[in-house]
């Protein structure tokens, strides 16, 4: 069912590994060079940069062919007709795609990807444009087909190519199903909760079959996905991640979420951090633990205004204590058992690729000053302003 | 055959000691499992929070604090971070050298954020240099440079390279028209000095692993700036000549060094450039799509071959 065998997948982490490893120091150039040819694959593979390159250059050709097809040879075409056509491009792109895999031996090449993308993109609009154009308002609730679609075609793509961003494309397919179905707010987040939570019991099980293979990080991204995904369904305080509906119109909702809900999700919002946190420190997976801690920041922020209360232009700086607190204190409390390692955990750095991240962290996130996150300041006094830092300089350019 | 598998077969064979073979294992099993990265992303939110609110609570309270209130808690924090820098660092050394501590990299760049803050905050109540305070950043792009070089510090050294960047934008703001070509020019200047002042202190062997990130900087700034030029309706054959040149260049230090980066930008911004002066007059849409069709095609055939070349590996 898997686009690529087991072996070439398990390969390519060896390989991946062994690098990292004798970057380190772990293994001689000599080992390094015997244990790399017991390690070879077909699958032809490219670096970042090619890959988003060829990646961007194939979605140009399709989408330019695709439109051109459409300008030469049925300029007046009605609504159906092009939906038809697209649906039948969509089949192409996915053959092409397929093509690419079991012909060309393309592993995260970027033109496999652009095309496997193409292809659900096409489906969707096709599907929308073939059957569903001109539907009267009345039997809008039949479109709920059109995402389901889309959710089924990219939870597809990502078994079948293994590509991780199509699982967060499957999720988003799937928060404009509720709206289909039911106009109450609180009933679509309790809708989509439901979906999410049946995505997690559906990949716990699959998932530790498949522990210390090439597949564990596959499984761990998706369920740390589900579990951002619920989080930021309960945290109803993030406008920008509110319902579809909301993000197309500017109209509130008719109707305001119910107390006990609103509460519930408070609760909620609160008991869920710690519980992905102990998920992930138990399964010490790196994935589980970063959205736990995200969730417990997005918690903390949130807080206030979930209560009502006014946020202090200082509760920055108290969230800014407690992260570094924590960090530091983390540090040393694992620095100081025998050999740096508690209960499994280190501070220390064991992959190159920490470095690396690292290295090129540091030189894009010192551009980051402080001044661009800094809020507009509370009307004390007319006379005083802040901001600006436009100019870089760490704020320097900001004026008062 | 997972990675274990292997491993133990390697052991076997006697490519790897039983250490190294317990070593591994454990590496692939996440024992003992590093929280490295998570750390130094927690301390570095922590900065940017702290850093964020402080400089709200200084815009918004500044009145009812007081001045000297102000400066004194500024001066203290900004005091207390560089005694703990310079009292902690070790010797200076031209090669990449180590932090003392972990946290030592973040009290750097805290204090340098402080030190930005409490310098728009003088200049803005007591304006002493009358309002020429983009001088503030070429003063601030100096000591970031100064501090960056003696501690050995990526972020401080991105900052140093923004406040140069502001420096530059600051001065056009000055000019009273004409901007765009202005600015361009001195986005050009900039890129060109700070590629160049980068490559001659890697050959000076003044922190060589520092050029990466002169020469990306460099090399976006003037790659947008020549672009600018391209879509002007007016003497762009002459810019897009100069993107071309640089496009090439690009092209060939990014398969030399095999910094692929590098083939990405001259293939990207090239595209865009040759294209915005080839379809700016095409007005049949058939030929403008033909066109995106039959360059696409070609960029990627030239893209696979390269990276066949010399992009194999992830």
């Amino acid at each position: 069912m898997r686009a690529y065998s087991a072996s070439s997948e398990e390969a390519l982490r060896a390989r991946d590994l062994l690098k990292d490893w004798a970057g380190e120091g772990f293994l001689t150039e000599a080992q390094y060079q015997r244990m790399e040819q017991e390690t070879v694959c077909e699958l032809r593979r490219t670096n970042i940069f090619l890959r988003l390159v060829l990646f961007l250059f194939t979605l140009i050709i399709v989408g330019a062919a695709v439109a051109l097809f459409f300008v030469v040879f049925l300029p007046r075409s009605a609504t159906q007709a092009t939906g038809i056509f697209l649906l039948m491009f969509a089949a192409i792109s996915y053959v092409a795609a397929e093509l690419a895999v079991s012909q060309g031996r393309l592993y995260r090449y970027g033109i496999e990807e652009a095309l496997a993308v193409c292809s659900v993109a096409f489906l969707c609009v096709g599907l929308d444009l073939a059957f569903f154009s001109g539907v009267p308002y009345s039997s809008r609730e039949i479109q709920f087909v059109i995402p389901a679609v889309g959710a089924i075609a990219s939870l597809w793509i990502w078994y079948r190519f293994n590509l991780w961003y199509a699982f967060p494309a499957a999720m988003i397919f799937a928060i404009f199903l509720p709206g289909y179905w039911t106009a109450s707010h609180s009933s679509q987040h309790v809708f989509l909760s439901v979906f999410y939570a049946a995505g997690l019991i559906c990949i716990a099980p699959v998932r530790s079959r498949h522990r210390f293979d090439y597949l564990e990080d596959a499984y761990s991204l998706s369920e740390a996905f589900l579990w951002l995904g619920i989080y930021l369904i309960f945290n109803l305080k993030i406008s920008a991640l509110s319902l579809p509906s909301q993000w197309w119109s500017n109209t509130r909702p008719a109707s305001e979420f119910a107390v006990p809900f609103y509460w519930t999700t408070w609760v909620l919002i609160w008991c869920l951090p710690p519980l992905i946190l102990t998920r992930g420190v138990r399964q010490k997976d790196r994935f589980i633990i970063a959205v736990g801690a995200m969730t417990t920041v997005l918690t903390l922020v949130t807080n206030k205004p979930y209560l009502g209360w006014q946020r202090h232009t200082w509760d920055p700086i108290l969230l800014g204590i407690a992260l570094t607190g924590v960090s530091l204190f983390l540090r040393r409390w694992l620095a100081l058992s025998p050999a740096g390692v508690r209960h499994g955990f280190t501070a220390a750095r064991l992959s190159g690729k920490d470095k690396h991240t690292m290295s090129v962290g540091s030189t894009v996130l010192g551009l980051v000053t402080p001044q661009s996150i800094t809020p507009a300041p509370q009307q004390t006094n007319p006379d005083f302003r802040f901001g600006g830092g436009g100019s870089g300089g760490g704020g320097a350019s900001g004026d008062f | 055959m997972t990675i274990l598998t292997r491993l133990e077969q390697w052991k076997e064979h006697g490519i790897i000691s039983p250490e190294q073979h317990a070593l591994l294992t454990g590496l692939s099993r996440g024992e003992p499992f590093s929280l490295f990265l998570e750390l130094n992303i927690f301390l570095y939110a922590g900065i940017l929070a702290f850093v964020a609110g402080l400089g709200w609570t200084v815009s918004t309270w500044s009145q009812q604090l007081g001045d000297v209130l102000v400066l004194t808690v500024l001066s203290t924090m900004l005091a207390a971070c560089f005694w703990y820098c310079f009292s902690r660092a070790p010797a200076w050394s031209p090669g990449e050298t180590r932090s003392p501590s972990p946290a030592f990299d973040y009290v750097l760049y805290l204090g340098s954020l402080i030190w930005s803050v409490e310098l728009a905050y003088l200049e803005n109540r007591f304006h002493m240099l009358s309002g020429q305070w983009d001088l503030y950043l070429l003063v601030t792009a100096g000591l970031f440079f100064f501090l960056a070089y003696r501690f050995d510090n990526r972020f401080v050294l991105s900052l140093a390279l923004s406040s140069l960047a502001g420096w530059f934008g600051l001065t056009i703001s000055h000019w009273p028209s004409h901007q765009d070509a202005a600015y361009r020019q001195y986005a050009i200047l900039y890129s060109l000095m700070v590629g160049g002042v980068g490559a001659a202190l890697q050959r000076r062997g003044l922190k060589p692993h520092f050029f990466g990130t002169y020469l990306n900087i460099a090399a976006n700034v003037l790659f947008w700036a020549l672009l600018s030029a391209v879509f002007n309706r007016e003497g762009y054959l002459v810019w897009l000549l100069c993107l071309l040149a640089a496009c090439g260049a690009s092209l060939a230090w990014g398969l030399k060094r095999r910094q692929f980066s590098f083939v990405a930008y001259a293939a990207v911004y090239g595209y865009v450039g040759v294209s915005a002066v080839l379809i700016r007059d095409m007005n049949d849409g058939t030929a403008v799509l033909g066109y995106f069709v039959f360059t696409g095609v070609a960029m990627l055939v030239m893209l696979v071959q390269i990276a066949r070349r010399f992009g194999r590996e992830a």
